[in-house]
């Protein structure tokens, strides 16, 4: 069973990457604080938050340079460099609460920032509570893209309309986040599992390339017109997005994007294709061409990613639904950058795989132990779940009258939450164990991703809220 | 059982009760409820939303098969009885034996159990008392109520805690069942509909989802209503001032604001919206007579007033929006963009009837003639309030098992039967020694360390217990 190609490299003492995120850290605080002793307000905000990316950032190059090199003590550090940024956030988060009156759970932007939060305080406990060091890889760079995200949107305090004040709705926010958060937990767990359980790396990249052609696709079905892209209007003073009439938002196409939305399609499907065929012939020298492929696909993913950047971030198009040019912006597309940025992110972790699988393994527990965590995690989501549901359809009983109305939101949620009661079933009165619990954990967590991601910009109608 | 036929009402029984048929039915459901969520349902999208997104072939073949309105077709809901039906008959054909579990520990081991156990140890022990003695007291720190057990030939020690787990899962599948009961008793008998009054108005009928009309007991008059602004002029606040009248009492008052209803008779009122009629509710203007005397008057549309003895003032027409077409005034929509007023001044005595606008719009206004001159002074427009009310009897059933779901669930993951038998035997060699085992039904990890610490205890005890006469200490021994 040859592995396909995997680099091998001598193991340096690290200390050099060391110091350098060290000095780098240090360096950007420093400018930092000197700018912002010229302003006056120190512990404000957008420092904190600054702060707090410098901190991240510092953590995910520790993580991704262990990624890279397999040293170890890169991870001890970028331990304590996540502890400052947490440090930072949660002063972010406290000044966000104290001056908006309200916990920060009102726009998409204090969303983001308690999922940041959230972010970093779940990497801290898997790697106390759990052993596992190396989800820092996974969620420091997810909290950094969303430190950055943040920088787009609407900042001002927004003030609640009247369905939101409710404390229901907070109380319901709150386990919405903890509960997805379990589940997200739990399907890295899972991911780990099978790493661990000697799944091989062919099948890794079947799976990768298989949901990043899934998360290509669903952009191109839903935004693709005709060779452009349809993206959202945005109105950049009052930053938010363009209504036409009550629901219905304005769409303006951006020429040539969607022929490059295809093109990279094509390209990230080449190994998926290219590791059936080697299935088929029962040849090992395809998955390497499909592994070079992968290496092949990223380019021109990035290659996207920038393109889109500067496209959607500028520029006046015309829509097919009103006259004229609009404005179009990045923050009115989070689906589409999401997409991209995920499906880099997935192709990246998959090369990770591929030329350190023997470190990660080694720094992994073992495959038992990430199975019984598996399910502890489980069992906490599924009582979160549970509570999540109850205090939304509460809120909503409160609010317009109706505990149940079908809504798709809702109806997704209970979806959610029949496949991890049909997990728990398999795995108390079934035993399921090892594998097949893994990949039920993997897809209870694809429903999620459902629920949370495609309901609102996948699905017809006019249930466009988070 | 070769030869014997299954009768057919055991062999449905047997596919009800089974774990297979719930599963393919849950999925069934999954997969249906997905397709409600990817299909434009009716009752909430709007007709013309739905001729919009569908061809007309399309929407014609979603309709007859039903896909257009899901959750509320016959099928779906059949589909529903019959999952709650699988549990009930998987609950009832596993309870007898968890019952039997429950009511009747096993408290007395032998040995093909004693072997057979995964979890046990054997500690070596001078005599019996000693042993048992140190198993009590160690079982007694960890929190357990140890029981001695006479045996056939020997005594020994039995001590469980939380049986009830057991039944965990019973309390789980029944609160879903209750959540089911409630929302089949709402769609059953409640109601809910949408009601919009404007000041001092009342009604005790409301119109449903569906079209229909429920006729309530009681009617809901609005005495206020209102709207509160942000600075950014975003809504801040909604809310209404209503009374329940029966029998032509005020019965109850309150208001309301949106995510705080009125709650009278098992009848709920929501505050929805607020949002002006279009319609004129007063206009305020100045008389001034030709004399100079000026007069302040407000009238409603189609109110009359009088100025002096002899001439009437009557607002005959507002038009928040008005233009002219066509030698005529036409309304153009319902917002105030572009008002005018029509009045006319009647006198008494001649009938001589004089139509003064505001503003004065050529061809049409007299006001030359008048002998009053008027100027506005302030525009009141009518506004409504929008309150959604509901009839939800089931909704109690929902919460119950809501709740009962939750100490279900609380069960299921945190509470675990554990149970420990400790008895003295000879082992192979023929000492005397300590069997220690025990059991649980969850949480298998954490019990194992729970075993180990037992163990230990029982260990250190028995270096402190000095030998007790046989008769103390003994627990009164129930028979196995």
């Amino acid at each position: 069973m040859s592995r396909a190609r995997a680099e091998q490299q001598t193991p340096t003492t690290g200390n050099t990457l060391i110091v350098m995120v060290g000095l780098g850290v240090t360096f950007l605080l420093f400018m930092a604080f000197l700018n912002v002793v010229k302003t006056g307000h120190l512990l404000n905000e957008s420092n904190l938050l600054y702060a707090a990316l410098i901190f991240y950032a510092g953590a995910g190059a520790l993580y991704l340079g262990f990624g890279v090199t397999g040293t170890d003590s890169y991870v001890k550090f970028a331990s304590v460099a996540t502890w400052a940024g947490l440090a930072a956030n949660t002063g972010a988060v406290i000044h966000r609460w104290y001056e908006a009156g309200h916990p920060p759970f009102a726009s998409i932007y204090e969303m983001l920032l308690s999922f940041v939060w959230t972010l970093a305080v779940l990497t801290l406990v898997a790697e106390k509570k759990y052993g596992v060091k190396v989800i820092g890889t996974v969620t420091m760079p997810v909290a950094i893209v969303g430190v950055v995200l943040m920088q787009l949107l609407r900042t001002d305090v927004h003030p609640l309309v009247p369905a939101l004040q409710s404390t229901w709705l907070h109380v319901h926010v709150t386990l919405a986040m903890l509960a997805y958060a379990a589940c997200a937990l739990s399907f890295a767990l899972a991911m780990m599992f099978l790493i661990q359980d000697k799944v091989k790396t062919e099948t890794f990249l079947a799976a990768t390339s298989l949901f990043t052609v899934g998360v290509y696709i669903g952009i191109l079905t839903r935004f693709e017109k005709w060779g452009g892209l349809s993206l959202i209007a945005w109105n950049a003073q009052e930053k938010a997005e363009v209504f036409l009439q009550r629901g219905v938002r304005l769409f303006v196409v951006v020429p040539d994007l969607g022929w490059l939305m295809l093109l990279v399609t094509l390209v990230v499907a080449a190994p998926f294709a290219l590791y059936l065929v080697g299935r088929v012939k029962q040849d090992e020298s395809f998955y390497t061409i499909a592994n070079r492929a992968v290496f092949v696909s990223i380019l021109l993913q990035v290659l996207a990613l920038a393109v889109f950047l500067l496209r959607a971030s500028s520029g006046q198009y015309p829509s097919l639904d009103a006259e004229g040019l609009h404005a179009t912006s990045l923050a009115a597309s989070p689906f589409i950058l999401s997409g991209l940025v995920g499906g880099i992110f997935t192709s990246l972790l998959y090369l990770l795989l591929l030329w350190r699988r023997t470190d990660l393994e080694r720094l992994l527990p073992t495959a038992d132990n990430l199975d019984r965590i598996t399910y502890k995690t489980i069992c906490i989501a599924f009582p979160l779940l549970t509570l999540m549901i109850a205090a939304g359809a509460y809120w909503a009983n409160r609010t317009w009258g109706s505990y149940w109305s079908w809504d798709p939101k809702e109806t997704w949620a209970a979806i959610t939450w029949l496949v991890y009661a049909g997990y728990l079933h398999m795995r108390i009165t079934r035993g399921w164990r090892g594998r097949r619990a893994a990949y039920f954990a993997i897809l209870g967590f694809a429903v999620v991703m459902f629920t949370f991601f495609g309901v609102t910009y996948l699905l017809p109608g006019m249930h466009a809220y988070a | 059982m070769a030869g014997a036929s299954i009768s057919i009402r055991r062999r449905i029984w047997q596919t009800l009760s089974s774990i297979k048929t719930g599963v393919i039915l849950l999925i069934i459901v999954v997969i249906l409820s997905a397709a409600g969520t990817l299909v434009l349902q009716r009752p909430v999208t709007e007709a013309d939303e739905m001729q919009r997104a569908y061809s007309p072939q399309t929407l014609a073949l979603l309709d007859t098969v039903g896909l257009t309105d899901v959750f509320h077709a016959w099928w779906f809901v059949t589909l529903l009885i019959l999952v709650s039906l699988s549990i009930i008959a998987a609950s009832i054909d596993r309870f007898p034996n968890a019952w039997r579990y429950l009511s009747r520990p096993y408290k007395s081991t032998d040995k093909p159990f004693r072997r057979a156990l995964p979890t046990q140890t054997q500690i070596l022990i001078p005599d019996e008392e000693t042993g048992l003695v140190a198993a009590e007291r160690s079982l007694h720190s960890m929190g357990f109520k140890p029981e001695r057990v006479v045996g056939t030939d020997r005594l020994s020690i039995f001590a469980e805690r939380n049986r009830i787990s057991e039944m965990a899962v019973y309390i789980v599948h029944a609160s879903l069942l209750l959540i089911f009961l409630g929302g089949i008793i709402d769609a059953l008998w409640g109601w809910r509909g949408y009601v919009s009054l404007s000041q001092g108005q009342q009604t005790s009928i409301v119109g449903l989802r569906d079209g229909k009309k429920e006729e309530m007991s009681f009617a809901i008059r609005c005495d206020g209503a209102g709207q509160e602004n942000y600075k950014d002029g975003s809504p801040k606040k909604w809310w209404s001032q209503l009374t329940v009248v029966k029998d032509g009492q005020d019965i109850q008052k309150k208001e309301i604001v949106v995510n705080d209803p009125l709650v009278y008779g098992g009848v709920r009122v929501y505050q929805a919206s607020y949002g002006p009629t279009g319609k004129l509710d007063k206009l305020s203007f100045t008389a001034s007579g030709r004399d100079g005397a000026k007069k302040q008057i407000s009238l409603r549309v189609d109110q009359t007033a009088a100025l002096d003895a002899d001439t009437d003032v009557k607002l005959a027409e507002f038009i928040p929006d008005y233009v002219v077409r066509d030698n005529q005034v036409y309304t153009r929509s319902n917002d105030v963009e572009n008002p005018a007023a029509h009045l006319v001044v009647t006198s008494k005595k001649s009938g001589k009837q004089i139509n003064f606008w505001l503003p004065p719009i050529e061809g049409f206004a007299e006001n030359e003639q008048s002998p009053y001159q008027f100027t506005v002074d302030d525009l009141k427009m009518g506004y409504f309030t929008g309150l959604e009310i509901s009839h939800e009897p089931g909704q109690w059933g929902v919460w119950a098992g809501v709740l009962l779901m939750c100490v279900g669930l609380g069960f299921v993951f945190y509470v675990a039967h554990t149970r420990f038998w400790v008895v003295p035997i000879r082992d192979e060699k023929g000492q005397l020694v300590l069997w220690v085992g025990g059991t649980v039904n969850r949480n298998r990890d954490a019990f194992e360390q729970r075993f180990q610490t037992l163990t230990e205890k029982i260990k250190s005890e028995m270096k402190t217990v000095v030998k007790l006469p046989a008769s103390s200490g003994a627990q009164v021994a129930s028979l196995a």
